[in-house]
């Protein structure tokens, strides 16, 4: 056994460097990849519907078209690979995981590709690829299939590359002289968006649907905070600990068995010695940090965009339902998920100083002022149902300052000092 | 779930935002081309249209106001209207193309977001009655049959209320999986927290093992080999006991009385005991003098002999001698330790407090348990401090 040195400070996380924690977690249950799907299933059965839907309309034009078919073989070829590609691949991915191999993947799009190029070829001598193209049109929805699978950027390049090779061969398909103008245009125009279309839409819904389970996967994790007591130690502290003493014991075993020479060299000396002072911050010092300070630490969305400053650690002082009625104003103040209003929303959560009161209350309760002061926030854009969440927290007023909103909470919390 | 559905209605609005406007673009490409629009001023008008219908579309994504809808339907019937001179002109296939892409797709945007509430399933179902109708009356059946109107008209709204129905249905069931993770989580959090606890709660283990850390920080200077080997042992041993999940006691050893056991009160004289021995094995021989017999609780104990055994290693590595004495003294309410060398001693105003490791071990611990602690020293006089616990 060695003794490895220490990591950086392991007391807690700094909160502006909050992004690890928990929101690790929530990440890796959230992502495609290795993750318990989470709902991606049901979507991907969805996009396979809509495929399905599409096609059966591509094929209806495809019989109505029948007879006109210069090459009518080459015409059902590609209906009979674009069928066989839609099947395989809704049961490869019913069977598969959540992703799909790249060599499958690679096989799906050659599919797409043979398709595209044998419906190309079957209409080429009408000269009117616009209203002809019935497999090829109906070959980009079929990018559908992997929407939940693949990433988005896969995606919407084999979409793009599809609309491109469409678009020029229209263009070379387009005997000279043809006059530019909307009848000749237009249905090469919608023949290009019916394929390219599909995709960039399916890769949007995807894409906020998984957003939207992360964020709640964040925001579920974080509300566990919640229940936690006055004071606690966080997600890691266990963890930390447990790795120091780890760490200690392995220095000291080494030392007992004589793998490590005494006396200690520099290096091993300075090991003990931030060891030492890491222990005895964790022991001492280690219940010093309310629930809000380890809910804002661990989230993702708050770490990034909340400052706490409560010296007294008062918020430790809120009962169950004051907490979440915070935590969900807090949330919903800063969850504006569009990304130029994201970036510059910030708030700082005040809690106290307490202000000593004129009258004695009866009830055997203290207030606790809490102050939310925000940047880049206007009061008229706020959502109605944060005011719901704040009245859970106590008394408030909301006023604007610098432009952004600001609110002075009067929240009445059980007096410590009279239990 | 509140929280979600918000999320929720976020994904669709998005979702329907990039679904029309990418029909309308195209549409209005369709539009702009020359020999759609049958005149200038129908071209003009139509274009203007377009714009709205965009911007209707564009805050679609990001209000859940169905004004936005509405006028997004406005214009676009508007659009139909214009180009088909209400009803009264036959299309050119440029101009069908327009129009169908605007009616079975830009405008079937709205039907992504038309859904979550009944009133929004009834608004879909009014919203699709009209495109229908207008569809049908306006676009002429010598332009394109009207069965063939109707059928890319419900395709394109049947694909797009799809997509709104299929993923409203989908948030339940992933709301109640994340609910089913928060509940594991917060079961793991519980879990964290007693074992912090239990691992913060051993504390006397600690603080014999900080102590021998600290002694190994110095690269263990002044005891030897063979005792700072044995003590490494020793708590190797117990940190791996620890470890191991349970709460170490001591057995054989007899050197350390780390818990206080059953016992509501534990006797001081013993656990006096193992830190003389301790110290001992690290060359400073400490003298006992006073009672053995007092009885603490187990809280008050371990912040006293921490405290004690603080002081010592600061006579130990500070004093220069190789002796010190502990006088314990109590009456009814105090628990007194006087330790003391004949060290060089030092001028108090000169040393910074925190440096000793005094003010954060000795007197924060002893502040803990309701005591305190008081230092006398001057140079060449030794050093005396008091420890003070309440029984």
């Amino acid at each position: 056994m060695t003794a490895g040195i220490p990591e950086e400070n392991t007391l807690g996380i700094v909160v502006g460097n909050a992004a690890r924690a928990v929101s690790k977690t929530a990440k890796r249950l959230g992502r495609a990849g290795a993750r318990p799907s989470l709902g991606s299933q049901f979507l991907a059965l969805g996009a396979d519907l809509l495929v399905v839907l599409r096609a059966v309309y591509g094929l209806s034009w495809f019989v109505a078209l029948w007879p006109t078919y210069p090459v009518p073989g080459a015409a059902a070829s590609a209906w009979a690979v674009l069928v066989l590609v839609i099947v395989a691949t809704a049961i490869a991915s019913r069977v598969g995981g959540d992703t799909m191999p790249t060599w499958m993947f690679a096989l799906v799009l050659t599919g797409i590709a043979a398709t595209v190029v044998l419906d190309i070829v079957a209409v080429w001598e009408l000269h009117d690829l616009g209203r002809t193209l019935t497999a090829a049109t109906a070959a980009g929805a079929a990018l559908l299939l992997v929407v939940t699978q693949r990433g988005a950027t896969e995606l919407l390049i084999s979409a793009g590359v599809l609309g491109l090779v469409l678009a020029v061969a229209m263009f070379i398909n387009t005997p000279p002289g043809t006059p530019f103008d909307a009848d000749h245009l237009a249905p090469q125009l919608a023949a290009i968006a019916f394929a390219v279309l599909p995709a960039v839409i399916g890769v949007t819904v995807v894409h906020g649907y998984r957003r939207m389970v992360q964020l709640e996967l964040d925001r579920v994790l974080v509300q566990s905070n919640v229940s936690a007591p006055r004071y606690a130690v966080g997600m890691l502290a266990s963890e930390e600990l447990a790795r120091l003493d780890l760490a200690a014991e392995r220095l000291l075993d080494s030392i007992a068995t004589k793998k490590t020479a005494l006396p200690l060299t520099p290096k091993t000396a300075s090991i003990a010695a931030s060891l030492a002072t890491e222990l005895r911050l964790h022991l001492i010092e280690g219940r010093r940090e309310t629930w809000l300070y380890h809910a804002v630490s661990e989230s993702e969305l708050l770490g990034r965009s909340v400052t706490l400053v409560d010296k007294s650690a008062l918020a430790g002082l809120l009962d169950a339902a004051q907490r979440d009625g915070l935590l969900s104003a807090a949330w919903m103040l800063v969850g504006d998920t569009r990304k130029k209003a994201a970036q510059n929303r910030s708030i700082t959560l005040q809690l106290g100083p307490l202000a000593p009161t004129e009258t004695p209350r009866t009830d055997h309760k203290i207030i606790v002022p809490i102050t939310i002061t925000s940047t880049g926030i206007r009061r008229n854009r706020v959502d109605p149902s944060i005011w719901a969440a704040l009245g859970r927290v106590g008394r408030y007023s909301d006023s604007t300052e610098n432009g952004s909103l600001r609110v002075d909470i009067e929240a009445a919390v059980d007096n410590p000092a009279d239990v | 779930m509140e929280l979600i559905a918000k999320e929720r209605d976020r994904v669709l609005q998005r979702g329907a935002r990039v679904y029309g406007l990418g029909f309308t673009l195209v549409s209005a490409l369709c539009f702009l081309l020359p020999g759609a629009a049958p005149d200038t001023s129908t071209l003009a008008l139509g274009g203007l249209l377009y714009l709205v219908l965009a911007g209707a579309q564009l805050m679609l994504g990001v209000s859940r106001n169905p004004a936005w809808a509405v006028l997004t339907l406005a214009a676009g019937l508007g659009i139909l209207l214009l180009e088909t001179g209400v009803g009264s002109r036959d299309l050119g296939t440029g101009a069908l193309t327009a129009m169908q892409l605007l009616v079975a797709g830009s405008l079937a945007s709205v039907a992504i977001v038309l859904t979550g509430s009944v009133w929004r399933i009834i608004g879909l179902w009014v919203a699709f009655g009209a495109v229908m109708t207008s569809a049908l009356l306006l676009i002429t059946p010598a332009t394109q049959a009207p069965l063939r109107t109707a059928g890319l008209v419900l395709l394109g709204w049947i694909l797009a209320a799809g997509i709104g129905l299929w993923v409203t249905a989908g948030v339940p069931q992933v709301s109640k999986r994340i609910a089913s993770i928060g509940r594991a989580h917060r079961a793991e959090r519980q879990a964290s927290e007693l074992e912090a606890q239990r691992r913060q709660s051993a504390r006397l283990l600690h603080d014999t093992v900080l102590a021998t850390l600290t002694l190994l920080a110095h690269s263990g200077v002044g005891v030897t080999p063979q005792a700072l080997r044995e003590q490494a042992a020793e708590d190797a041993r117990l940190l791996r006991q620890l470890r191991l999940g349970s709460t170490p006691t001591p057995q054989a050893s007899g050197s350390y009385q780390l818990e206080s056991g059953g016992e509501p009160e534990p006797v001081l004289g013993r656990t006096l005991e193992s830190v003389k021995q301790r110290f001992g094995r690290m060359g400073l021989k400490v003298n006992w003098h006073g009672t053995g017999q007092v009885l603490l609780p187990s809280e008050v104990l371990d912040a006293f002999l921490l405290a004690l055994a603080e002081c010592l290693e600061n006579v130990r590595r500070h004093s220069g001698v190789t002796e010190a004495h502990v006088t314990i003294t109590d009456d009814e309410t105090t628990v007194r330790a006087m330790v003391t060398d004949a060290g060089v001693g030092f001028d108090i105003a000169d040393i910074d407090e925190a440096k000793l490791g005094f003010a954060e071990s000795v007197v924060a611990r002893l502040r803990d348990v309701g005591g305190n602690a008081r230092l006398f020293s001057s140079p060449g006089a030794g050093t005396t401090v008091v420890l003070e616990v309440p029984r």
